[in-house]
């Protein structure tokens, strides 16, 4: 009997035969690079390009549509108030969020995976009709105005086109989002360390804040700056809940595009735009000291 | 022992092959659509491409082996592609919805085709003062005060709207509101054009509570909930919510309407201009003119589409007949913007 094991065919790699994984895969991220550069390019060029009422976008080397955000104090404002929503949204989520994944993570009820499927369903749906949802809601004579009016019989609360709206609507847009991050990061933190924190005398909310909270914090950050990062380009919320009167930076950026025509103002308000979201993002992410990052 | 395992292997000459493949129908589409005739259309979708489908193209246009092919969107993204696509040969459609103030721009830019009018026979009947040789108006329907006969009487100018029975009971959509600015200088000047004037006013009516709404349907919901009990609206719509069952009437203001038209152009750039033609022309004939009129309320803008029955007596002028007042298309070109921005900061945040 041979005693020697079958050898294992090896092929060996022949040069100029076929296309490698990583060939096959180049493609794919050179489309995916341009698709995203391109764009980028094209938005910075505009941006610098100069708008007349009558003949629109002309090209030009103008740093008009800039100096105008800085100017005019309406484009501030609406910045201002686009950052204020944004992180209060966030903040808002983190608190709501925390606890549910928390509770999710350590659950061994047989609804867990009904819980994830519950919690996940909203995502199913696009933002607009979930967006439309809240509006049927919020209006007056709409289901909660309703039972509001009969806790407040003298109709002058509002509750569509005000900034509660915008809250609840983001909110539950995001909040999912966060919710499954944390809860995947929850997993991975052994229940064996906060039992151990506790057989040691902690309390269990210095246990939470010592043990668990510390490990936690490369998933809290990095779901914090996803629901910025959304929050801050909310469209479709502001512009249907928040109304006329509420304006944030994605919605005002459709109108200098789409009413006004104003091309080079779009654009410029763009990168604006995403440059504050990328500055939020780095100082989320400073806020946690280095040795918790991941 | 040798793998039995065929190897794949995707060699450049096959990779090359299957991409023209794949690109093919892409590349040959151009010439392909020309043969069997068809007309791109860029639309509004909703209601409105239903209805051009139901009233043009399958009665008039089918019969004749033209195939009209929609491709939805709303106005903003259409003029956004006709801009980009100026330097092309070959623009993606053949014929475009546009507002008439649009058209009006785009024809400034240098975009549309000068129309040849014998190609359209159906022109002669268009309203006169409709009429341009790189615009063909399909709908036009006049802006009155809308109100609700349960709640209040009805205001017979503009300037009603600043009493104190319409206080806080005002609301208009943000997107109407250049043509809410032209109804306050009809009112404050007697022309469209004096938009100072109508700061003026827009401003008291802002500080009397005036609410704003994103889109023009949210006015049916607010006066639905009895949010509003007044406001400036085409009568199209005020027709469309009264059959609606929602409790709106109109009232044509002392000082003039302004005209809203809404109509077709065809890009310099189109390919089937042919085609575009015959679409122009079927959409003038006048059975697809009352179409229009009795499911949106839109007046015809030809001369031999008598309406009858109720969209008749819905649509009907009072007597004496109102002054309508189409706007300066020159003067909004020029203003809109300006006013755009102002209108956010003194209005909207104001």
């Amino acid at each position: 009997m041979n005693a020697t094991a079958p050898a294992i065919a090896v092929p060996r790699r022949r040069s100029g035969g076929g296309i490698t994984a990583g060939a096959m895969v180049l493609p794919a991220t050179v489309i995916v690079l341009v698709m995203m550069a391109a764009p980028l390019i094209l938005l910075a060029r505009d941006s610098v390009n100069h708008f007349d009422p009558t003949d629109l976008m002309t090209a030009a080397l103008t740093p008009q549509s800039y100096l105008r955000f800085f100017t005019d104090p309406y484009y501030l404002r609406v910045m201002r108030t686009t950052v204020l929503v944004a992180v209060s949204a966030t903040g808002l989520c983190v608190l709501f969020g925390v606890p549910i994944a928390y509770r999710l993570a350590r659950s061994r009820s047989r609804w867990k995976s009904a819980i994830v499927v519950a919690l996940v369903l909203p995502l199913f749906m696009s933002g607009t009709v979930r967006t439309l949802g809240w509006m049927i809601l919020f209006i007056k004579g709409g289901l909660l105005g309703s039972v509001l009016r009969l806790v407040w019989p003298d109709d002058s609360i509002d509750l569509m086109y005000t900034p509660f709206a915008v809250m609840v609507g983001l909110l539950s847009f995001v909040l999912p989002y966060l919710v499954l991050i944390l809860q995947a990061s929850f997993e991975k933190i052994s229940p064996a360390l906060e039992e151990a924190a506790r057989g040691l005398g902690a309390t269990p909310g210095r246990a939470f804040r010592r043990v668990v909270w510390p490990l936690l914090l490369p998933g809290l950050i990095n779901a914090v700056i996803l629901c910025l990062i959304m929050n801050m380009n909310a469209f479709a919320t502001p512009l249907l809940l928040g109304g006329p009167r509420f304006a944030m930076m994605a919605p005002q950026i459709y109108t200098e595009f789409a009413t006004n025509n104003n091309w080079p103002l779009a654009a410029a308000l763009s990168l604006i735009l995403m440059f504050v979201t990328l500055v939020l993002s780095v100082v989320a992410n400073r806020l946690v000291p280095r040795r918790y990052r991941a | 022992m040798r793998d039995s395992v065929p190897e794949f292997r995707l060699r450049r000459r096959a990779l090359l092959a299957g991409s023209v493949a794949l690109a093919a129908p892409a590349l040959l589409s151009t010439r392909a659509r020309a043969a069997e005739d068809r007309v791109v259309l860029a639309t509004w979708g909703g209601d409105y491409a239903r209805l051009l489908r139901e009233n043009i193209d399958t009665p008039l246009l089918a019969p004749k082996g033209v195939k009209v092919v929609q491709t939805i969107d709303d106005e903003p993204p259409r003029i956004a592609q006709m801009i980009a696509q100026r330097m092309l040969p070959r623009g993606t459609f053949d014929v475009a919805s546009l507002e008439a103030a649009y058209a009006y721009r785009l024809k400034d830019m240098n975009l549309l085709e000068t129309l040849d009018e014998s190609k359209i026979p159906n022109l002669k009947y268009v309203h006169p003062n409709l009429r341009t040789n790189f615009f063909v108006p399909h709908i036009y329907s006049p802006q009155v005060l809308i109100y609700d006969p349960k709640q209040v009487t009805a205001p017979t100018n503009f300037g009603d709207l600043l009493g104190p029975k319409y206080k806080g009971k005002v609301g208009f959509p943000t997107n109407n509101n250049f043509y809410v600015a032209m109804a306050a200088s009809l009112y404050a000047s007697g022309n469209v054009t004096d938009i100072e004037k109508a700061k003026a006013l827009l401003i008291k009516l802002n500080q009397n509570g005036l609410r704003l709404y994103p889109e023009t349907d949210s006015i049916a919901a607010a006066f639905k909930s009895k949010e509003i009990n007044s406001g400036v609206m085409w009568l199209a719509r005020v027709v469309m919510w009264q059959n609606a069952g929602i409790s709106v009437a109109a009232s044509f203001p002392k000082e003039g309407s302004v005209l809203y038209v809404s109509g077709f152009v065809v890009p310099k750039n189109a390919v089937n201009k042919q085609g575009a033609y015959q679409f122009l022309n079927a959409m003038l004939e006048p059975s697809a003119q009352q179409g229009f009129a009795a499911h949106m309320g839109y007046l015809p803008t030809v001369t031999n589409a008598p309406l009858s029955g109720k969209v008749a007596e819905q649509l009907a002028l009072p007597n004496p007949a109102p002054r309508l007042v189409s706007p300066d298309y020159a003067y909004d070109a020029k203003e809109t913007a300006p006013f755009n921005s102002w209108w956010q900061s003194k209005i909207q945040q104001g």
